[in-house]
């Protein structure tokens, strides 16, 4: 029999092994299996990726091998960390010497992930200390060697600052510093780079990569963004619905996945090549509602009848390619190239006769405590009918800040804002309400835009209301219109916000904004509260709409790639300013301005060099 | 840092001037010391000779006018019927109730955390279930009558403890717990829930992440965080229990404050009610002042926010 934590003979080729996995979340009344039979393991010196949407079990697999999910969680199957075996039964001091020594463990938002109160060198201090045993002398200079090693700026000056005196990429640094501190074989890095601007990302992924060469250790890391996983990862395990449905080397998964779903997660990555994305349909079934054959199959368009009713062999990352599919996909990923939407060509930043919407040296300062704080200056940009323009930006760069000019959330310091000749009207006054039938947003999180105790059918038919169109008929059958155009289907009309999905609270916003048969639609971040399959959805939903509707739209973006895919012009911001205007295929190409190069250089990418021949056959 | 010290202390002696003139002004409106003192058939020429001598005929305004002349002389005025001044027997009365007061914070703070951290550490259990019962009781007693119970149960019954007295350190037994319960039992609530959400953190996550033993993540990591919210709580205690110190100290015949204010205002001695009055505004005041500077020391977030950092 084996103990529950019994040491083992120190395996320093996996640090990680782990087979058979099931986590349950239980209470008295039911339990529901969150991740089942999982298996994966992860040699020296590798970067495993597993990615997968929401939901899909990454995270709940982490924590379970650290032993850190709570009492109302069950684990049944094996998990041996370099030395440990790490079971329900293992005892809270077995757990403790693992965590920090053998693994280690950074989060999403560093920020959060550090005591608020302490300053970080002092953190670190402890750690180190109490991990290697040395004395705090000792330890501080190994704290201050670690700053360095993760290459923190002015490491001496930093060891003295408190978390909130940090960014989210230093913080990144100090806790990627703190897991460190044990010299851990194995490191869990669960979305570490998911918060941060592009830039960062990829100074954080570079770090990881070169600390993973210089230590040897494995690296799981998590993911929802496949861009990443190329740009990190050796090998890749894909969990659906708690089950890894592929795994293999990180070229194979991305040149020719085997199982549809891998498929549909490359598809509906926007790329910088302009790579249209085609989402999934459906989504993901609820843990305590997943279906009886493969979680897949309702979502499948190869699904057959034995898909819904076996469960295929599950997937096991081991090294080898593996999936869990009973039709597998076969042959090298093409990419089916669409038809680029018309634009007229024109130059974005030249006094246009027909501009819709445009800033002309437009200005905007907030006020703060330390008095006026210019978020924007000399802004000059237009949006003519039919355009389709992205503002893209790092955080703080002012991207939202245009947003709420074009919107008159804000007035403008200085130069103007104007709509079809006439200066935007101020929130408030009463010219504004006018104005708010031709220009509509949509904003970054549809839960909190929505009210949550009204049907969606009747805060899609607001807006009529407010501005007294049509009669009570009327308004009904352009509710079915909406929501029909915005791909919901009639039934979700009677809904509250909290019982439909994040997709369809989003489209549900979007019908709502178009209610007023608007000219401009601004959407601020629309898509970055969403999964990728989900995502590509919505954006396939907005050329639609741009299509059908001739509407201009203003997107507002952290993500390049997503404004290659929809958008017919790109506006880059940098602190405040507008570093480079124009069209985007040229500018994708050939950018002008080095922030952009920058920028586009940084940005993780899923598209493969050349094969582009499809051949998915069966 | 002067500054803002500056700032609040000029805020602290606002307070303490409006609170002055309104104890002057509804004291000398809700009765007359001289009638309340003297017999009820005494001549009116007597009583008005006594209002004339102690200055209690000339308008309110001159008298108010007066008043401040001589408080910032340090003059508190004198207590009518023995002359003495009213400083100086507040003053021989303040070391019982500071004694009653300081042990019964120290009360709240000992028996209030742990009971707090011991109820969220066991979140939802018959032992978390079991303390916030307790907890809802202890402030749901009046302390009047949690005085009594604990006279009848310890003192009459028992005969563990004399009901009265002051000199022996067994004396401060029953009114301590008296006048503390009710704080010990919010202490112990606002604990919990606080506690609670600090164990929720990312941060707490992390620790335990990196091996540390829930023992020192507990002590070291959630217990300074979750205490900078009650800190707020400690401040407002400190009114509490001067306020609760007047019952308290009359249900046990406590030499202090609290028992010299009820009698002075039976007595409509005006200068020693203002003065008890004053000194007790001073220190709820003062202890507010204190829990905005605690709140810079151990916070470094409003030590930065506030602009006093270094």
């Amino acid at each position: 029999m084996e103990g529950p934590a019994e040491k083992l003979k120190a395996d320093y080729s996996t640090p990680l092994e782990i087979s058979g996995l099931t986590v349950s979340l239980k209470t008295k009344a039911w339990k529901c299996a969150i991740v089942e039979d999982v298996s994966l393991r992860v040699r020296s010196g590798e970067i495993l990726g597993l990615v997968g949407e929401s939901g899909s079990g990454k995270t709940v697999t982490c924590l379970a091998a650290l032993g850190l999910l709570g009492p109302a969680w069950q684990t049944e199957g094996e998990i041996r960390l370099a030395r440990t075996r790490i079971t329900d039964a293992a005892s809270a001091s077995q757990l403790v010497s693992v965590r920090g020594r053998e693994a280690a463990m950074i989060f999403q938002d560093a920020s959060a992930s550090l005591n608020p109160i302490e300053k970080v060198g002092k953190q670190l201090t402890k750690t180190v200390a109490r991990l290697r045993g040395v004395s705090t002398g000792e330890a501080r200079e190994i704290a201050l060697d670690l700053l360095r090693r993760v290459e923190m700026p002015d490491p001496e000056e930093r060891f003295h600052s408190y978390p909130f005196q940090l960014s989210g990429g230093q913080n990144q640094r100090v806790m990627i510093a703190v897991a460190l501190a044990g010299r851990p074989e194995l490191l869990f890095a669960d979305e570490p780079t998911t918060a941060l601007d592009v830039t960062v990302q990829s100074q954080i992924l570079d770090l990881i990569k070169s600390l993973r060469d210089e230590t040897k250790m494995g690296v799981v890391f998590v993911t929802h963004d496949l861009g990443v996983v190329k740009e990190v990862c050796d090998s890749v395990a894909v969990l659906y619905a708690g089950r890894i449905v592929e795994s293999g080397s990180v070229e194979r998964i991305m040149n020719a996945p085997r199982h549809p779903y891998t498929l549909g997660l490359i598809e509906s990555m926007p790329t910088l090549s302009g790579h249209v994305p085609e989402g999934i349909e459906g989504q993901v079934p609820a843990p305590d509602k997943r279906p009886q054959g493969c979680a897949f199959a309702p979502r499948c368009d190869k699904a057959q009848e034995r898909c819904r009713t076996q469960l295929p062999l599950g997937a096991r990352s081991d090294g080898g390619d593996s999936v869990a599919c009973f039709f597998p996909l076969e042959g090298n990923l093409g990419r089916t190239e669409r038809p680029e939407l018309s634009s007229h060509s024109r130059p974005a930043d030249g006094p246009s006769t027909d501009a819709l919407l445009s800033l002309k040296d437009a200005a905007c300062d907030y006020d703060t405590r330390r008095g006026k704080f210019r978020a924007v200056s000399g802004i000059t940009l237009s949006l003519n009918e039919g355009d389709r323009l992205a503002v893209i930006g790092e955080s703080g760069s002012g991207k939202s800040t245009i947003g709420k000019l074009m919107l008159g959330i804000e007035p403008t310091s200085e130069g103007t804002a104007t709509f079809m000749g006439n200066p935007v009207p101020i929130l408030g006054t009463s010219d504004h309400i006018a104005f708010a039938r031709s220009v509509q947003l949509v904003p970054q999180n549809p839960f909190l835009s929505l009210d949550p105790r009204a049907t969606i059918g009747s805060q899609i038919e607001e807006p009529l209301e407010i501005h007294g169109i049509g009669t009570r008929q009327e308004r009904r059958a352009r509710r079915c219109e909406l929501l029909e155009s915005a791909g919901l289907s009639l039934d979700l009309a009677t809904r509250y916000p909290h019982e439909i999905s994040g997709g369809q609270c989003q489209r549900a916003v979007i019908a709502r904004a178009l209610a007023l048969r608007p000219k401009v639609l601004i959407c601020d971040e629309a898509t970055a509260s969403l999964d990728v399959s989900v995502q590509a959805r919505i954006i396939e939903l907005l050329r639609e709409l741009h299509r059908m509707h001739d509407l201009s739209i203003v997107f507002i973006t952290h993500d390049l790639r997503l404004a290659r895919s929809l958008c017919s012009h790109v506006a880059v911001m940098r602190s405040g300013q507008l570093v480079e205007l124009g069209e985007t295929s040229p500018m994708f190409e050939a950018p002008e301005h080095p922030y952009t190069s920058q920028l586009l250089a940084s940005m993780p990418d899923v598209e493969v060099a050349d094969s582009r021949t499809m051949e998915t056959m069966q | 840092m002067t500054g803002f010290v500056f700032r609040k202390l000029l805020r602290t002696l606002f307070t303490l001037f409006l609170v002055v003139t309104f104890v002057f002004f509804v004291l000398r409106l809700t009765g007359d010391p001289v009638s309340a003192m003297m017999p009820d058939d005494t001549d009116p020429a007597i009583l008005d000779e006594l209002r004339k001598q102690w200055g209690l005929d000339r308008p309110l305004g001159v008298q108010y006018l007066e008043y401040w002349f001589n408080l910032l002389q340090g003059d508190f005025g004198n207590a009518y019927r023995d002359g003495r001044p009213a400083i100086e027997i507040v003053a021989e009365r303040v070391p019982a109730t500071l004694k009653l007061t300081l042990t019964a914070f120290a009360f709240i703070v000992i028996a209030g955390f742990p009971l707090g951290i011991f109820a969220a550490v066991n979140r939802g259990t018959a032992i978390d279930r079991g303390i916030m019962t307790i907890s809802v009781t202890g402030f749901s007693l009046p302390n009047f009558f949690l005085g009594i119970l604990l006279i009848f149960l310890l003192s009459v019954t028992l005969r563990w403890l004399p009901a009265y007295g002051s000199d022996h350190w067994y004396n401060l037994i029953m009114p301590v717990i008296t006048l503390g319960t009710a704080g010990a039992a919010v202490i112990a609530r606002f604990v919990r829930s606080s506690m609670l959400e600090v164990l929720n953190a990312p941060y707490i996550r992390a620790c335990r992440a990196r091996g540390m033993t829930e023992r020192a993540i507990i002590w070291t990591v959630a217990l300074p965080n979750a205490a900078i919210p009650t800190i707020t709580i400690m401040g407002f205690m400190v009114g509490t229990l001067i306020g609760g110190s007047i019952v308290t100290e009359t249900v046990f015949a406590w030499p202090g404050i609290g028992r010299l204010l009820i009698d002075a205002v039976t007595a409509r001695e005006l200068a020693v009610v203002q003065t008890v009055v004053m000194i007790t505004a001073a220190s709820m005041v003062f202890a507010n002042l204190a829990v905005d500077l605690l709140y810079l020391v151990i916070d470094p977030r409003r030590r930065y926010a506030s602009g006093t950092g270094e």
